[in-house]
């Protein structure tokens, strides 16, 4: 039989969620969704994206490993589900995510002729409930506009990344989490701007996969190649089909990455 | 109404009771569509349809009783859905065609479903009745019948047949005979247009997307009989707006706008909310004066079952939903998939393709590919850089050289290298091989 102690204690956590105390991470009511980065889901109130929230990503330029950071959820879309990448500042090349593993038939790509018309296209998505994560890249936006995106995220449940310029890291935004990127060598380092739960001072280094058979060319020092040395003295590449590659490789059955180190 | 206009009066006299009235010539071909639009609207409610020109429609809803929950709620479902079509009528019901005819005109809402009750309700209707319908009386023999002290049917029914016939009054005995059920009166059906079509005049020119919408409705509730009466569904309609057709020596434009749904659907709510998106895409060039709506290629729909728990519906969107509202504000092309396509030219090794039906995807059939990296970014044109620190090209060279099957522009001659660049991230640089060897970053490593 448990001890009047132990009640008062359990029947305290039930009641966490409601009340957050500043020295340690606010236990969301929905938990998030795993970002894939064991790392990254150990600092993340909820330990992972938050669900029905809205998330910044502040990039300095696209390019700097934000769809690598994105690619464990844009690979784990069900079917009868979408992924919605909305005015995307770049183009999302098709092989490279068919060789992750993206479904790319339940990747939309939206076009948006202005921000207004992107902003539009993101409510319609969340709105729908058929949608497992909505990215949206938006480069300014004023504090209501977030505000609707933020309340549309909620009601739906939906994941809500949004990708913005680095620059705005300053201005107040609604979002729940906002992380900054930066490009770093062998993956990608986040500071975390804010999260419900104390500042996290230290920069958070995560190692991104690499597409390849041959390991990340720029990995730390301590496990490939000194960076400083020039391409003529890295271990030499004995993958002769990498070099002619004008002659089609046969068929092979599942993406490139799985097979790493098969040949 | 107000200044003592009323039917029958004279169009003198209606003139100078009041002068600024607008006179509207009758139009009967215009009343024979409206005809047809209501018949084929009514569809839904039976498949037995007749129509009785000019004025009156005749459905048998016998079979239709059960489904709709008695004769009271059919009548009323039919009057309430006849208005949003626009239309006002005068509903009555009786056993046989003849005898519905006269009770819509003279006691609507009379509902009669006995032969027994039928004779009752038909005995105390003025004799002019008889000369209503097809196969009438003629003037002379009303006449006749006034002349000789009838007033009502049952007047008529007194009087003996062979009298009636050696006057030449036949038709009179004969249209008696088939209201009172007494000889059956076979009709021809009404077969529903292969193709829809409705065109809805606006009383007023407008750009008001909001009063458009209000016709569009009107002319979807026609459309929904339409696909009820098939079973069916439609995957796209047409609406036409047409303009300027009021204004002298301006030949009528108009402009189509082709409304897809995404889906198989005869779901009037989503019609509407995507012709909304169409509407309100870009500004009406000019006040419309007319919509017309266009359907063809109904395909059957069977219904989707639905649960009897009602699971988490509320949970679960409609993915083709989302896709054609996208579509409909944003363009066709704006809204798309992205898909690989076996090609060694890095700016063709993708394709854009129309989202695939779900039931279609097959993730196991990866194109066959390179197997050294590829950047999660492509520029669309490769950005021209200077030479690069030998220190920074951390893997390659890959050789692509493909493409002089299509001729010069597309010949694709490079050496590809990853690369770091000032701020540590990874990009994909090539070099030309011909002169002048320009170097150029071509993809982000994300």
């Amino acid at each position: 039989m448990a001890t009047p102690a132990a009640l008062s204690a359990s029947a305290l956590a039930a009641l966490d969620h409601l009340v957050w105390r500043g020295d340690r991470l606010a236990t969301e009511a929905a938990p998030g969704r795993p970002t894939g980065h064991p790392d990254l889901d150990a600092v993340l109130p909820g330990g992972g994206w938050p669900a029905g929230a809205l998330t910044e990503l502040l990039i300095p330029h696209f390019g700097v490993g934000e769809l690598g950071l994105l690619l464990p959820q844009l690979c784990n879309i069900p079917a009868g589900r979408w992924g919605v990448c909305i005015a995307p500042p770049g183009l999302p090349y098709a092989p490279a995510l068919a060789a992750a593993g993206v479904p790319l038939g339940r990747l939309l790509l939206v076009h948006a002729e202005s921000p207004a018309h992107a902003r539009w296209a993101c409510r319609q998505a969340l709105a729908s409930r058929s949608c497992e994560i909505v990215l949206l890249w938006l480069a300014e936006a004023d504090m209501a506009a977030l505000r609707r995106l933020q309340l549309a995220a909620e009601d739906s449940g939906t994941p809500l990344i949004l990708l913005r310029p680095a620059h705005v890291a300053a201005q107040a935004s609604p979002a729940v989490l906002r992380l900054g990127l930066s490009a770093d060598r062998g993956g990608l380092q986040v500071r975390v701007l804010k999260r419900r739960g104390p500042l996290l001072a230290a920069p958070l280094h995560l190692p991104l996969p690499w597409p390849g058979l041959t390991p990340r060319p720029d990995a730390p020092l301590s496990e490939g190649h000194s960076p400083g040395v020039p391409p003529s003295r890295l271990p030499p590449n004995t993958n002769a089909s990498v070099h002619a590659l004008v002659r089609p490789r046969p068929a092979r059955s599942g993406p490139a990455s799985l097979h790493a180190g098969a040949q | 109404m107000a200044c003592g206009v009323a039917p029958g009066i004279s169009r003198a006299s209606a003139l100078a009771l009041a002068p600024g009235l607008h006179l509207q010539e009758r139009t009967p071909a215009l009343e024979d569509a409206a005809l047809i639009d209501i018949a084929t609207w009514a569809g839904r409610f039976t498949s037995s349809i007749s129509l009785d020109p000019p004025d009156t429609l005749l459905l048998e809803i016998q079979a239709s009783l059960r489904l709709f929950g008695g004769l009271a709620p059919l009548c009323a479902a039919i009057a309430e859905n006849l208005e949003e079509l626009g239309f006002a009528g005068q509903l009555a019901v009786a056993p046989t065609p003849l005898a519905a005819r006269w009770l819509a005109r003279c006691a609507p809402g009379s509902l009669i479903d006995s032969n027994a009750s039928l004779a009752v309700a038909l005995d105390p209707l003025p004799v002019a009745v008889l000369g209503d319908g097809h196969d009438a009386a003629t003037p002379a023999s009303l006449d006749l019948l006034t002349g000789i002290g009838a007033h009502v049917l049952a007047d008529v029914r007194r009087l003996p047949r062979s009298g009636l016939a050696r006057r030449h009054a036949r038709a009179v005995t004969a249209q008696l005979d088939r209201a009172y059920a007494r000889v059956p009166d076979p009709r021809p059906w009404f077969v529903p247009p292969e193709r829809y079509a409705a065109r809805l005049p606006l009383p007023a020119p407008t750009d008001q997307v909001d009063t458009l919408l209000f016709g569009v409705r009107r002319l979807l509730t026609g459309l929904s009989g339409w696909l009820d009466a098939r079973q069916a569904g439609l995957e796209r309609f047409t609406l036409v707006l047409e303009y300027e057709r009021h204004r002298q020596g301006h030949e009528g434009r108009e402009e189509p706008h082709e409304i897809v749904l995404g889906a198989l659907s005869r779901d009037m709510a989503r019609c509407q909310l995507l012709a909304r998106e169409h509407l309100t895409r870009s500004p009406l060039p000019a006040p419309v004066d007319a919509l017309r709506l266009e359907a063809d290629a109904p395909r059957l729909l069977t219904p989707p079952r639905s649960d009897l728990f009602d699971g988490d519906d509320g949970r679960q969107g409609d993915p083709g939903l989302l896709l054609a509202t996208l579509r409909a504000r944003l363009g066709h092309d704006a809204v798309r998939c992205l898909a690989a396509h076996p090609d060694h030219r890095p700016e063709r090794a993708w394709r854009w393709i129309d989202p695939p039906p779900e039931r279609n995807v097959t993730p196991a059939g990866l194109p066959d590919l390179p197997s050294s990296p590829r950047p999660l970014w492509l520029l669309a044109t490769p950005r021209p850089i200077a030479r690069p620190a030998t220190e920074n090209l951390l893997a390659g060279p890959e050789r692509i050289e493909a493409g002089w099957w299509d001729g010069p522009e597309a010949t694709v001659n490079r050496d590809y290298f990853v690369a770091r660049s000032h701020d540590d991230s990874l990009v994909w640089i090539f070099q030309e091989r011909q002169p002048p060897h320009g170097w150029f970053v071509h993809g982000y490593f994300s």
